[in-house]
C-alpha cells in the first residue's frame, strides 16, 4: 500500500495505491488521524491506484470521512475501479461520497 | 479442488485472495454456444468474501489460541464456485453476528455482511475443523443483493 498526501490550495489530495485490508490499514489510520488534526477545508480522496480493499480499509476510510466532515470539512473520493468498487457499491458507501 | 493450507494470520491472506482470484480465471461458463470467461464482477465479489472470511479466522477464530491454520478448499462446478474455508479455532455462528447498520457508517463489523452479499450460499459447520461454506453460481443472481440495479 502506498500513501501520498498532496496540498493544492484549500484542498489535500490523498492517494492510496495498492491493498487497502487489515494488513495495511492500521499503518494508515495515523496518517489519517494527523490528517484530520489539520481540519482541512476539503479532501479529495483519489482511489484510482487502490487494487483491493477489505472492510478494514473502509473502516478507516470512514473515519476519516466522519473527521473532516464533523470539522466542516468537505470529502471527496474518486476513480473508485474494480473490487474497491464493488465494495463501495454492497456497503451503499457510492451513495455516501457520490462516486460516479 | 484447489487446496491451500496457511497459517491464519494476516500476512497469508493475499496469497488466498490470489489462489481465489486464480480459481475465477480457470473457470469457463456456458454462455449459449460458446464458453467465456467469469464477468469481472464475479472475480471481484468472491475475493471479497474470501477476504473477509480469512479476516474473521486470523482476528478472531484464533485470538487467545495458539496460531493454528486457515485451509481453503476450492472447487469448481458446472454452474457453481464452492470455496470451504476451515480452521482450527474458536467456533461462531454467522446468525449470531448483528446486521450493521449502514445509515450510522460502521467502521467494523462489515465483514459478515460482505460476505452474504457476495455469495449465494452460506453454511457454517461448527467442529474441528470450523467450516464456512461458501457457494457463489456462474448465472446472475438477479437479487439486487449487491446493490446494483
Amino acid at each position: 500500500m502506498m500513501f501520498s498526501k498532496t496540498v493544492e490550495g484549500d484542498v489535500v489530495r490523498v492517494e492510496i495505491k495498492g491493498q487497502l485490508d487489515s494488513m495495511t490499514a492500521p499503518d494508515l489510520r495515523p496518517s489519517f488521524e494527523a490528517l484530520a488534526q489539520e481540519r482541512p477545508h476539503k479532501v479529495v480522496l483519489d482511489l484510482s491506484g487502490l487494487r483491493l480493499i477489505d472492510s478494514s480499509g473502509v473502516g478507516a476510510i470512514v473515519s476519516l470521512f466522519k473527521q473532516v466532515r464533523a470539522a466542516g470539512g468537505a470529502f471527496e473520493v474518486v476513480g473508485v475501479q474494480g473490487q474497491p468498487r464493488s465494495i463501495f457499491q454492497v456497503l451503499r458507501l457510492d451513495r455516501v461520497f457520490n462516486i460516479v | 479442488m484447489i487446496v491451500l493450507r496457511v497459517p491464519g494470520a494476516l500476512e497469508y491472506r493475499e496469497l488466498a485472495t490470489r489462489v481465489v482470484t486464480t480459481a475465477c480465471k480457470l473457470v469457463r461458463v456456458s454462455d449459449g454456444d460458446k464458453q467465456t470467461a467469469l464477468e469481472e464482477e464475479f472475480t471481484h465479489e468472491a475475493v471479497s468474501a474470501v477476504g473477509e472470511a480469512f479476516n474473521n479466522v486470523a482476528l478472531h477464530g484464533y485470538e487467545d489460541l495458539p496460531m493454528g491454520d486457515i485451509i481453503f478448499e476450492v472447487t469448481t462446478h458446472e454452474d457453481r464456485l464452492v470455496i470451504d474455508v476451515k480452521d482450527f479455532g474458536h467456533s461462531f455462528h454467522p446468525d449470531d453476528a448483528p446486521e450493521p447498520d449502514l445509515g450510522e457508517l460502521p467502521e467494523s463489523g462489515m465483514g459478515l455482511f460482505i460476505i452474504r452479499a457476495f455469495v449465494d450460499e452460506l453454511t457454517y459447520e461448527p467442529g474441528s475443523p470450523n467450516c464456512l461454506r461458501m457457494v457463489k453460481r456462474f448465472e446472475p443472481r438477479g437479487k439486487g443483493a449487491t446493490g446494483s440495479e
